[in-house]
């Protein structure tokens, strides 16, 4: 008899349906995989064979041989386990009367039959959703991520015998009820602007870069608390929607790095060191291509600790993913692509020694040194930075009137109320942020009058601007004016948008 | 196609060799007493001198001078020599290069001439503060100064607009110390003058920089100090003007300020205090000339003040004297910024500028 049941293997973000196949006759007893197993799927044999005996049932003495198609799809991964037992208990005959056509196992079996979660559990659930499957067995431990998928038989088990049990009607598991997103309450993140000593011009910035989702760079001597104020990204950004956490979530998902909750209510805060390759950067692998940094950071901040340090190919990389959100990787294996839409938050010494610009300390670098060290910037890559701001090493003494320090809540209400301008005015396009602006965008809505134009074209002329940068600088009076609750750009937006780009000359 | 008399083409020549070194040259002219005789008789002369044979003969000396005529002529190079019309007078109070190698505008040589000079590491304010400066002297002055970075570009950037600018190389006029200077060297042999007394090929040494600031002193009326270290070229500079009796003026300093220790000590040995272009002028007996107002706005106007009462803020504090937000201030800043009112000093501080 044969069997057929429905599993789903994960290409990039994709789940791609994969029938596994299994016919048992009469012979002398052998167990043959064919369609493409890659170690993992054949060191099932051994899984399923233990798990079925352990559960008390029967393993077919017989010549058996499962065949999983599409033939020409690399199947990995151990989240077939499931699968190919219950296809071999149906063909055995020892699941007469279930009801298996339609609905899709997935799970890892460990040798005594429990079931082990599978990583990459959500996009495949979407996918398959999308394929028009609407039963699952999945296994106990991915229900909490499971439950987040609405419309469907979701049904989280045990272990093997409780499948089985499931199938014959013995003893139904309940199907998992739709979870509602919540926001996370951030109590796991210490960080809060109030905490934040002094840095106005640095504050406001961030401000800036977060109400527009821009870029950003922050230049200052050691300990002024560049790396500070960085933690304090995720907590003025707005609030993640459902359908934004759940593009996270995938991503997450299929690099197995989810959390206990199963979902991501968390903007992501990814600090990859500065020993980082560029394929870990990127994302890339031998024959699967996994997530990098920069998507594992979609929708949330990509913080690159001193910048320099980082390798120049791998900074290089960033450039094309920058401007298109998503990036794709090619491998032998096949191309996948994955969102990237991150904010650049960069932090960087002004020169070797780090003392350049500082008040009271003498910096020991030559000219040539401190070009060097900045030279390792590309200016392709200096130009996709929106803002870049000198943190000081300023002294209280210099302030006296008490600076007012603000919290995070605060900060944030005004970046919410700025992206829902932001919102409302790309409402028919498919933007979220006035960074993601194109030609088209800029030209509808960020008219200059004649006075800001001016303005722009003789800092265009000082300070020997690209057009592209030019383009940032308006996307950025743009958001300072939206901060501002102001229709239309003025002049004074353009002056502070311009003061955030330091001329890198010296 | 330039015309140079035999006696030229000799010395020429002669200074085209880079085996010689200056003194070398000097040497063998004197034993000869006039260039022609020794390029005739260069052998002669050399074993006279050096009691060691020379490898070279008439022959291939022709053709050395030939070909040498020929690339300077395809390169776009000029000579003037001590023996041209043009060969600036002031130059013969130095120790006088005998052949100046030029590319560019030779009629800046006829000019009055002023020298720029400051060290390589020269504070943001006092680098524009030259620039400034240089661009006003083009007006009236042909500006000399060095390559390197600092002081020497600050000058560079402010007289080139107007096409005002000697450069003195202290290598070939075909090599480039710094190598990064490499495409303003070209502009500068476009636009402005190019000058060296080395042969082409020769590298930077150590103390040919010396030997090219007595140049810079020796073309000059007078010399501008932007800044120098308690040991710096420019201070060689300002000393071999002294020596020949030029003007030396300097923009003080803080009395901390390492960048300005020298120019202070020339100050103090009396120098002239320069703190804007007319202290040069009123030197030389030129009037003021009335400049363009800038308007500025009401905030403008204010945070200029107080910028100008203090020299140089930090934003924060700045924002705070003149009781506005500092997002505000910074905006206020980038626009006096573009005025050319001030200058960003590092670290979010901002200097006035004028």
């Amino acid at each position: 008899m044969i069997a057929k049941i429905i599993c789903y293997a994960l290409a990039g973000l994709d789940g791609i349906p994969v029938e596994v196949e299994t016919d048992v006759n009469k012979g002398v007893p052998s167990y043959d995989m064919v369609g493409l197993p890659d170690t993992a799927v054949k060191e099932s044999k051994e899984r399923v064979r233990s798990a079925l005996k352990n559960s008390g049932l029967l393993f077919p003495m017989n010549r058996i041989t499962i065949n999983f198609a599409p033939a020409d799809l690399k199947k990995e991964g151990a989240a077939f386990d499931l699968a190919i037992a219950v296809s071999l208990l149906k063909a055995s005959e020892q699941l007469i009367g279930a009801d298996v056509a339609d609905t899709v196992f997935l799970g890892e079996l460990a040798l005594n039959g429990d079931l082990r979660p599978v990583s990459g559990l959500l996009p495949i659930l979407i996918s398959a959703k999308g394929h028009g499957f609407t039963r699952f067995i999945v296994p106990a431990a991915n229900a909490k991520e499971a439950r987040f998928l609405g419309g469907a038989e979701i049904y989280p088990a045990e272990n093997l015998l409780a499948v089985v049990k499931h199938l014959l009607g013995f003893e139904p598991i309940e199907p998992l009820e739709t979870a509602e997103f919540a926001v996370c309450k951030r109590q796991n993140s210490s960080a809060d602007l109030k905490y934040v000593k002094g840095q106005p011009i640095a504050r406001r910035a961030i401000e800036i870069a977060v109400a527009g989702g821009h870029n950003l760079l922050m230049v200052g001597p050691p300990g002024t608390g560049k790396t500070m104020l960085a933690r304090c990204l995720p907590t003025i950004m707005p609030d993640l929607s459902f359908e934004e956490a759940l593009e996270i979530t995938k991503i997450h998902s299929v690099a197995g790095i989810l959390g206990e909750e199963g979902i991501v209510t968390e903007r992501p805060f990814r600090t990859p060191h500065h020993t980082a390759t560029t394929v870990s950067m990127c994302g890339g692998g031998n024959r699967v291509v996994h997530p990098g940094e920069i998507s594992l950071a979609h929708g949330g901040v990509l913080f690159l600790d001193e910048l320099p340090e980082y390798k120049r190919s791998t900074l290089e990389a960033l450039r094309q993913p920058l401007e298109d959100g998503k990036i794709t990787v090619s491998r032998a294996g096949g191309t996948f692509t994955y969102p990237s839409r991150f904010m650049l938050c960069a932090s960087m010494n002004p020169c070797p020694c780090g003392n350049y610009g500082s008040a009271n300390l003498v910096c020991t670098c030559t000219p040539a040194e401190i070009r060097r060290y900045r030279k390792k910037i590309s200016g392709p890559l200096l130009d996709r930075i929106d803002l870049q701001v000198e943190v000081d090493n300023i002294s209280y003494d210099d302030l006296t009137s008490g600076e007012q320090r603000e919290d995070s809540k605060t900060v944030k209400e005004r970046v919410d109320m700025a992206r829902k301008i932001q919102r409302n005015r790309f409402s028919e396009y498919a933007l979220n942020t006035n960074a993601e602006m194109g030609e088209r965008e800029l030209d509808l809505f960020c008219t200059l009058g004649e006075e800001s134009e001016t303005i722009l074209r003789r800092a265009f002329e000082r300070m020997k601007l690209s057009a592209r940068a030019r383009a940032r600088i308006i996307k950025v009076a743009r958001t300072i004016a939206d901060l501002d609750g102001c229709e239309e750009i003025g002049p004074k937006h353009v002056f502070e948008a311009v003061s955030y780009r330091l001329e890198d000359k010296f | 196609m330039t015309r140079y008399t035999q006696e030229e083409q000799a010395l020429i020549w002669l200074c085209a060799c880079n085996e010689l070194e200056p003194h070398e040259r000097a040497v063998l002219l004197r034993a000869a007493g006039d260039p022609e005789t020794l390029f005739e008789r260069f052998e002669f002369f050399y074993e006279k001198a050096f009691s060691g044979p020379a490898e070279s003969d008439l022959s291939s000396r022709k053709r050395n001078l030939e070909a040498l005529l020929a690339e300077m002529e395809e390169k776009g190079y000029f000579a003037v020599t001590v023996l041209s019309r043009d060969y600036p007078e002031s130059l013969k109070a130095a120790f006088p290069p005998l052949v100046l190698f030029g590319a560019g505008k030779r009629e800046l040589l006829k000019e009055d001439i002023f020298c720029v000079v400051g060290s390589r590491i020269t504070p943001p304010w006092a680098a524009r503060f030259g620039t400034e400066i240089a661009a006003a002297l083009s007006k009236r002055f042909a500006v000399v100064t060095g390559l390197a970075e600092g002081g020497d570009l600050a000058a560079v950037h402010g007289a080139l607009p107007a096409g005002k600018l000697i450069s003195v190389l202290p290598c070939g006029l075909d090599e480039c110390y710094p190598a990064a200077h490499a495409s303003v060297k070209e502009e500068i042999g476009r636009v402005g003058l190019l000058l060296s007394e080395y042969p082409f090929g020769e590298k930077t040494r150590k103390y040919s920089f010396h030997a090219r600031n007595r140049i810079l002193a020796g073309l000059c009326k007078g010399v501008l100090v932007l800044s120098a270290g308690e040991k710096s070229g420019a201070l060689i500079t300002a000393n071999t003007a002294l020596e020949y009796g030029r003007d030396v003026f300097a923009v003080p300093y803080n009395p901390s300020v390492a960048q300005g220790v020298g120019c202070n000590e020339l100050l103090k040995r009396g120098a002239y205090v320069c703190t804007c272009v007319q202290d040069i002028f009123d030197c030389y007996g030129i009037l003021p000339q009335t400049e363009r107002e800038v308007t500025l706005s009401g905030a403008e106007e204010k945070v200029y003040n107080i910028l100008h009462a203090e020299g140089e803020l930090h934003t924060a504090v700045l924002a705070e004297r003149a009781g506005m937000p500092v997002y505000e201030a910074a905006a206020t800043l980038s626009a006096l910024e573009l005025k050319g009112l001030v200058v960003k000093s590092g670290g979010n501080r901002y200097g006035c500028v004028k």
